[in-house]
């Protein structure tokens, strides 16, 4: 097996005096797709966000890529670059056409021509299923659609990783599935993925592993068939008992 | 902007309200009996308020005060027969002010929006040409001139024009070391220091001859010249490693080469040395900014100071929410000194102490320095509201525009300001009409401005006592201007406004 592309090592974050990420070790496989969950306030957003810096660990280690996450601008500039992330807000550039949103990255950060990264992102767009909303504005747009413009453009980077931040939780019961499609087929492309999410169904189809965080710590990890089959910590067994239940 | 909303072929038309003027008249002014009520009290409000005003304009006012003296309110001692140039000046304003009333995002391709962009930036350099005249040299003169830096630079003090070195120096290091800063081939970065280095040669002669001065105290020889250098050079630098990453820095650079080596030669040689054969030749007659009076100086001295301080203004914003402490500690005491105290007392401040900063030779005109004045002024404003729109701009933009890899300038540039300055562009305009009309304040420095002119043309014996006439005639001067400006700002919002819903 070659070397992982994530790899975390006892990393550490504090906010002010309150510790809220405790000692979290991970590593990830190119291919992989690991599913974290958790309750509110365990740390999850904190610890995927250390992964493209927009949160600073301060103690342990990061290496993504093979580039360790230090404080030299340029490694992080690197890194994120190859990182996508999607929020659970969307944060789609609301000055901008959908367009213009998807083509920024590529064009300013890759330089790449405009022609070239228009064609790539109509391509894209039309991977996650809304080309014809190319003009429009994201304001303009129903929250599902929104949040598949927010992947299509992390993916017109073409990074070699996607890190999700509970992408359907803000959205209407009826838009999951279409966020959640296109994230399945994303997978199955064999797009190396950390998803942040409580759609446990989701995670049974599509994860390789899950992990449990809670108060800043992983209680629990494994496949999806030990998690949810054979869970051996009592407080996983209670927490997948309140989500599953309604 | 137009972002069509494409049609499924089924979908039905909205239903078209339309009314007539009595349907209009009906609905707005008649719509009930307390509004048919309100309607004709203030109808008749306005008829007996309106009705003195109208008679007196129609029968007794003496609008030949007006009439007679347009020429006099619209340009004052600037020269009649060269008037045409602000004719032009004026046409170059309003095309551009249409084309890019006329611009909508998308609609343009991408090289007729670089061909506007450079007409943007060329036109205001195009009018100050204009309005102010150029001299030219012959070759004579330049062969000649250039001569005085080698062979008689003692004479260069004399002739007051030794300044020229130092801002030729200056000029040029810059452009060298926003190379420097920006290109990677170390052949390349030395190619652009030869024209600098020769020049420092050329003129090291002067340097050695000449005392500077700076805040009025004397300087030790070469001490200008250097420093010229090495602050153009570093900030060159600073400006082209900041850019490096922006795609347009090539074009920058390019640009900056090619305007700045006959923009140096002109710099160098159209001083007059006194000798008849060899003088610079008036290609447009210079007229001294002294002599800029009347509406013309109004307009320019508003146009100059908008177009002048928003830059600058955005600059302080940003500059403010620094993380160096001296660009920090900067912007914030500008901003607060500046508005701090009131726009008179910087006027007259412009007027006394401006010329405290600069060298002694450079005399700087007075309406140049209330220009800078109301610049200054205005810029300072301006930040304050940038700077509420730059708190305006949720945190998550820019988290989400840092995690797709943009840097730091790049997340400032293309996410936070743009939307910073959409949502304040309301505040910003009102700024610039309260500047427009604050210009009538530089009568009290003794400029000549349309208020002033006014008032000395109804000291004329024929017109004596037609105070009303022009003051009428200046208001609505300023107010249809400052309406122009608001409407502007109305249909500005609009056309930007589809982004503020999400
Ligand atoms: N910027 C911050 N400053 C201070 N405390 C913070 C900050 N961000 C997060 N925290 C705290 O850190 C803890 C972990 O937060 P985090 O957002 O990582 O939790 P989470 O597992 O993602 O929860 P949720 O499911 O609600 O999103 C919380 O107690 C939160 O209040
Ligand atoms: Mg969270």
């Amino acid at each position: 097996m070659s070397e992982p592309i994530i790899i975390c090592r006892d990393v550490h974050k504090w906010f002010g005096n309150f510790h809220a990420v405790r000692g979290i070790d991970m590593q990830v496989e190119k291919g992989e797709v690991v599913v974290i969950f958790g309750p509110s306030g365990s740390g999850k957003s904190t610890f995927i966000r250390t992964i493209n810096r927009l949160e600073e660990h301060q103690r342990g280690q990061i290496i993504v890529d093979g580039i360790e996450l230090t404080h030299d601008v340029r490694n992080i500039a690197a890194i994120r670059s190859e990182i996508g992330m999607v929020f659970q807000q969307f944060n789609l550039f609301p000055h901008l056409s959908v367009l213009s949103n998807v083509t920024m990255a590529p064009i300013w950060v890759r330089k790449w021509p405009k022609q070239k990264a228009e064609e790539v992102a109509m391509e894209i767009l039309t991977r996650v299923g809304i080309p014809e909303q190319a003009e429009k504005y994201p304001g303009q747009l129903s929250g599902g659609q929104q949040q598949r413009v927010a992947i299509a453009r992390a993916l017109a980077m073409q990074p070699k990783i996607m890190l999700f931040d509970e992408p359907t939780s803000a959205l209407d019961p009826e838009m999951i599935k279409e966020v959640l499609d296109v994230m399945t087929e994303l997978a199955r492309s064999g797009m190396t993925m950390l998803v942040v999410t409580h759609e446990m169904g989701f995670a049974r189809a599509v994860a390789n592993r899950m992990y449990f965080f809670d108060e800043g710590l992983v209680v629990e990890s494994g496949t999806p068939d030990d998690i949810f089959k054979n869970p051996q910590e009592d407080r996983t067994k209670l927490f997948l008992s309140q989500i599953l239940s309604h | 902007m137009s972002a069509e909303i494409k049609a499924h072929p089924g979908m039905e038309k909205p239903p078209t309200t339309s009314v007539g003027v009595l349907g209009w008249l009906h609905q707005n002014l008649f719509s009930s009996l307390l509004n048919s009520v309100l309607t004709l009290i203030s109808a008749g409000i306005l008829y007996l308020l309106g009705r003195g005003l109208v008679k007196w304009a129609l029968t007794e006012a003496r609008w030949g005060v007006i009439t007679s003296n347009i020429k006099v309110l619209a340009w004052g001692r600037y020269p009649n027969e060269e008037a045409w140039r602000l004719g032009i000046s004026l046409l170059i304003i309003l095309a551009m002010g249409l084309l890019t009333w006329a611009l909508r995002r998308g609609s343009l391709t991408q090289n007729a929006r670089r061909a506007l962009l450079t007409v943007w930036v060329l036109s205001p350099v195009a009018i100050v040409i204009l309005i102010h005249g150029i001299t030219l040299p012959t070759i004579a003169t330049i062969t000649n001139n250039l001569g005085y830096y080698i062979y008689r630079p003692e004479l260069m003090p004399l002739l007051g024009e030794a300044w020229r070195a130092s801002a030729a120096l200056l000029v040029l290091a810059f452009v060298a070391g926003l190379t420097c800063g920006s290109v990677s081939k170390r052949t390349e970065r030395l190619l652009s220091l030869a024209p600098l280095l020769a020049l420092f040669l050329f003129t090291l002669p002067l340097g050695l001859l000449a005392n500077g001065s700076l805040f009025g105290f004397d300087l030790p020889r070469l001490l200008p010249q250097t420093f010229a250098l090495l602050v153009g050079f570093f900030s060159g630098m600073t400006v082209g490693r900041a850019l490096t990453s922006i795609a347009a820095i090539r074009w920058l650079r390019i640009g900056s080469w090619v305007a700045v080596l006959p923009g140096l030669l002109i710099l160098l040689t159209t001083f007059d040395v006194g000798v008849e054969s060899v003088a610079p030749v008036e290609v447009l007659q210079i007229i001294e900014p002294n002599i800029w009076s009347g509406m013309m100086l109004t307009i320019l001295l508003a146009v100059v100071s908008i177009v002048a301080s928003f830059p600058i203004g955005v600059l302080l914003a940003l500059g403010r929410r620094s993380s160096l402490p001296v660009v920090k500690g900067f912007s914030v005491l500008f901003i607060e000194v500046v508005r701090g105290v009131p726009l008179i007392t910087i006027l007259f401040m412009a007027q006394v102490m401006l010329p405290l900063f600069l060298p002694l030779e450079l005399t700087v005109d007075r309406v140049i320095r209330a220009m800078v004045g109301m610049t200054l002024f205005t810029a300072a404003y301006l930040a304050e509201i940038v700077r509420g729109g730059l708190q305006a701009v949720r945190n998550e933009q820019v988290e989400a525009a840092r995690a797709l890899g943009l840097s730091e300038m790049l997340v400032t540039g293309l996410i936070v300001l743009p939307q910073a300055l959409r949502a304040v562009i309301p505040p910003i305009m009102g700024q610039f009409v309260s500047i427009f009309k604050d210009t009538t304040l530089v009568t009290i420095v003794g400029l000549l401005d349309l208020l002033a002119v006014g008032q000395s043309v109804i000291k004329q014996r024929e017109f004596l006592g037609a105070v009303r006439e022009v003051y009428l005639f200046a208001g609505v001067f300023y107010f249809v201007i400052s309406y122009a400006m608001s409407v502007a700002s109305r249909r500005l919002e609009r056309q930007l406004g589809v982004t503020e819903e999400s």
